[in-house]
């Protein structure tokens, strides 16, 4: 039965679509807006601009201050933030319903009029800010680089997802003010921008506030190129290896998926549930709890848009243990489910733990209203929140048996290998 | 001041819209019951919340164990759900999996929780395996193995990992060695090695009972009797005479504390920076309220006194957070976070002097932006089920009331710049325990040369 999440759905004269979901239950409201554009939009030596162009989005805009964003809306009992990612750029708070209108106000004058407000001093400094976060996030941590090395190995030289959304220092190095101009007026506008309300407020109300603060933006006049074809499985198998001095050896495989609303992902990503994902699942009674030769085995996919997604598989191999033997083991587990598909219990749980989990990511405003966000602007079907779990109960045995053969095979993998020893890259 | 650009047309912008304050939010009143075994229940009713949050609390404390047997509590809850008298670890498994349930056990400074989240027609079904999963755990002799192996490899991520490795220094220097908050809570490689199954088994009779537990059952309750179905579930679940948790006295900070350590990483990219000193745990008197609105000004946020220099000024850090941590008794105020190597020295004399200058007071501004943000969020913050039961389960284990969380944002909204003065200047007196991962070399005279502490150099 699908869920009931109620959903007004407006589009304003300049393009900008609006989702309004009342909930009366908390007396706050989350706005959130998606802009259509993420790290898949960089062009090559502009790696992780979409991401520093986000940071400076908190620097002031034609009528806020530098930093005045985080001070009034935390002021008035707002939780804020933003962020950066393949396919997208999320802006939101939660606030008090006495401050919607602050709120809004303040998302319009920076998605309308950001480049009054941008000058050199706040680009040097958030670049900085960024380059820590990268330092931080990716550089000083044990496989900080290892998802970095396997988009790289998974994904074609120039595909949009080939390099991660945290970028180089160098690009970094190189971004400038006119950079900055350029991509607000290629990417930020209303006609390429969702904006979803969900909380304390009736979706009549809700448009009118909305068409008070943003009416007057102007459409960029966007023309986007369509996603890309889907990308076939990978056509032999790839590998990159690091030796580095982490604290044990550890594999990630990767292998290209079809996109987010294939059905055909669904049905990969039941799979990975019932090779890796659940405790119960295949490779962690066999090499966790079973022979222990790894220590921790984990398989989860990301959903993306622009012709592929990825489906991962992360094992930490156990002290002592050829991590070659491990990875032998997880070919011959991906054969034996290619063989015999899922059982009716693997595939009971995957979709028992699935229910929870969505129902668990919608209990919260914020979640709920960044979920209608993602499904309006990426698919302009934000109600597939709603029929998610009825989508995921319709797959079949066999469509996840035939996804696992198609996708999940062996052949098609991609490796990387951080292995423990002094550093060097083969 | 910038002119408009040629997209706009609209030079005359809406003003500023005014902000209409929210009225007084409370936190939700549990309905309360025990059971003959002892068990108290709390049930909160969150209509709308179709994932059901459950929390068992077993108030306990690494205190508790053996000096030779250090981690074992941790390891005891972990083994959990590794199997029953009923059911094999394969089984308990499939069970939880079966019907969606997430299941977990973490062992605190003052206590067990076990924790369960399922969808709200599967509710009976997660208690039967809480009950079970703490009632009569098997702990088979493989997974006992099995979890120690795992917590070895699980020592050595942590020494790679800078803030983990950071704070395991910081408490090593802030306590007196023979605290046992000095040590991992889960135990050292030398003391994990040597557990077997019977400390574990040991630890647990002695300590894991419902006459000391409470449960709690967070969600949407319509149609539900939460305390008729915790009778029928965790009535069969005998009580025990367990020993009782030792009095929650503050752990004594060791003698040589106000001192820098560098732990040396050579060729480290960033530096990730402690510095602390004592703080309150909830019940200080006149009243906790005062911290948590000094860890939002001081550093929780870009704009809070810490980031608005090393991080919106400075560019030296993504982004430090100070807080006040309370625990069971006494606690710590923190302030951590990692600067890239090269302005280390810089980035701790300024954060030490934004500290020490605090305690020169706060502005009226300053004081209602943070209040105003803390008890605003609130409802917010604890909209969803987790939520609830999180903020319930840690009461519980504080010896605190559920009427806690309200009336301290009450008091919040009392506070005055002076008040907030004096509960600072109680714990910060400007001389402060400063631990550093990363390139020592790159830093250390540099550091020796701003006099704030005796400055030693220990290997990662």
């Amino acid at each position: 039965m699908p869920l009931d999440y109620p959903l007004v759905e407006h589009t304003l004269a300049n393009g900008l679509r609006v989702v309004i979901s009342p909930d009366h239950s908390v007396p706050t409201v989350t706005v959130n807006l998606w802009a259509n554009v993420g790290s898949r939009h960089e062009v090559a030596g502009r790696t992780g601009f979409a991401h520093l162009f986000e940071h400076l989005m908190f620097q002031g805009s034609r009528n806020v201050a530098s930093g005045e964003h985080f001070s009034l809306l935390m002021a008035a009992g707002g939780r804020l933030n933003a962020t950066t990612w393949f396919d997208r750029t999320n802006y939101f708070e939660t606030v008090p319903t006495g401050a919607l209108d602050l709120a809004l106000w303040l998302e319009a004058d920076r998605h309308g009029h950001l480049l009054d407000a941008v000058n050199q001093a706040n680009l040097d400094n958030q670049r900085d800010v960024v380059k820590e976060e990268k330092r931080q996030r990716y550089d000083n941590v044990p496989y900080g680089n290892a998802l970095r090395d396997l988009y790289a190995t998974v994904f074609p030289d120039d595909h949009p997802y080939h390099h991660p959304t945290i970028g180089s220092m160098a690009d970094l190095d190189a971004a400038t003010v006119d950079d900055v101009h350029d991509f607000f007026r290629a990417h930020y506008g209303p006609d390429n921008t969702v904006l979803t309300l969900v909380g304390d407020i009736e979706p009549e109300d809700g448009i009118a506030r909305i068409e008070r603060y943003f009416a007057d933006l102007p459409a960029i006049a966007h023309s986007p190129r369509p996603n890309l074809p889907q990308l076939d499985p990978l056509s032999e198998p790839a590998r990159h290896t690091v030796i580095s001095e982490v604290p044990n050896d550890r594999l990630y495989l990767g292998f290209r998926l079809p996109t987010e609303r294939d059905p055909r992902y669904l049905a990969a990503a039941l799979a990975m549930e019932a090779l890796a994902g659940l405790s119960m699942s295949r490779m962690v009674r066999r090499l966790v709890r079973g022979d222990q030769s790894a220590t921790s085995v984990q398989g989860h996919t990301m959903g993306f848009v622009d012709g592929v997604s990825l489906g991962l598989l992360a094992v930490d191999v156990a002290e002592g243990v050829d991590p070659n033997a491990v990875e032998e083991v997880l070919m011959e587990e991906l054969h034996r489910f290619a063989d015999e598909g899922p059982s009716e219990v693997e595939l009971e749980a995957a979709l028992a733990g699935a229910e929870r989990g969505w129902l668990s990511d919608l209990a919260a405003q914020d979640q709920r209203a960044d979920a209608f966000s993602h499904q309006a602007l990426l698919h302009h079907d934000p109600d597939y929140v709603n029929r998610f779990l009825d989508e995921l109960a319709a797959i079949t045995p066999e469509e996840v048996t035939t996804a696992a053969k198609e996708w999940l095979d062996p052949h098609s993998r991609a490796v990387v290998a951080y292995l423990t020893g002094q550093d060097e890259v083969a | 001041m910038s002119t408009p650009t040629a997209a706009t047309k609209n030079p005359a912008p809406s003003p500023r819209p005014d902000v209409t304050p929210p009225g007084r939010w409370e936190f939700p009143e549990p309905t309360t019951s025990r059971l003959d075994n002892g068990l108290a229940v709390a049930a909160y009713d969150i209509p709308g919340q179709y994932v059901l949050s459950v929390r068992v609390v077993v108030p306990l404390s690494p205190r508790d164990e053996p000096r030779e047997h250090e981690g074992v509590a941790s390891l005891m809850s972990r083994l959990l759900d590794e199997g029953t008298r009923t059911h094999t670890t394969d089984e308990f498994t499939e069970l939880l999996e079966r019907k969606g349930i997430d299941f977990g056990a973490g062992l605190s400074e003052s206590g067990l929780t076990v924790h369960g989240e399922v969808s709200k027609r599967n509710l009976t079904d997660a208690l039967e395996l809480i009950r079970e999963a703490l009632a009569e755990p098997s702990f088979p002799e493989k997974e006992v193995t099995r979890l120690i192996r795992t917590r070895l490899a699980e020592i050595e991520q942590e020494r790679a990992s800078a803030p983990h490795r950071a704070m395991r220094e910081f408490a090593a220097t802030w306590f007196d060695s023979a605290e046992r908050a000095s040590r991992p809570a889960a135990g050292t490689p030398e003391t994990v090695r040597g557990l077997t199954r019977h400390e574990v088994v040991a630890f647990h009779q002695a300590h894991v009972a419902p006459n000391a537990a409470t449960v709690v059952i967070a969600g949407d309750l319509d149609g539900l009797d939460a305390h008729a179905l915790a009778a029928d579930v965790f009535g069969a679940w005998s009580p025990a005479p367990v020993a009782q948790p030792q009095l929650p006295t503050p752990s004594r900070p060791g003698d040589d504390r106000l001192r820098i350590v560098l732990v040396d990483r050579p060729g480290s990219v960033q530096s990730e920076i402690v510095v602390g000193c004592a703080g309150p745990d909830r019940h200080v008197a006149p009243a906790w309220a005062a911290y948590p609105v000094l860890s939002f000004l001081i550093g929780g946020s870009p704009n809070a006194r810490v980031d608005a220099v090393l991080r919106e000024d400075k560019g030296f850090t993504y982004g430090m957070r100070s807080s006040f941590r309370p625990r069971r008794a006494g606690g710590l105020f923190l302030t951590t976070g990692s600067v890239r190597t090269e302005v280390t020295a810089q980035a701790l004399g300024l954060l030490l002097g934004i500290l020490d200058d605090a305690r020169d007071g706060f502005s009226a501004q300053e004081t209602t932006d943070s209040v105003d943000f803390i008890r605003n969020t609130a409802p917010a913050r604890f909209a969803t089920a987790d939520e609830v039961a999180d903020e319930a389960a840690g009461l519980s284990l504080d010896g605190l009331p559920p009427t806690f969380t309200t009336a301290n944002l009450d008091a919040m909204g009392e506070l005055t710049p002076e008040a907030l003065r004096a509960a600072y200047d109680r714990f910060v007196d400007g001389q402060w325990c400063v631990v550093i991962v990363g390139d020592a070399s790159a830093y250390a005279d540099s550091i020796r040369a701003l006099g704030r502490g005796e400055v030693s150099v220990v290997p990662n």
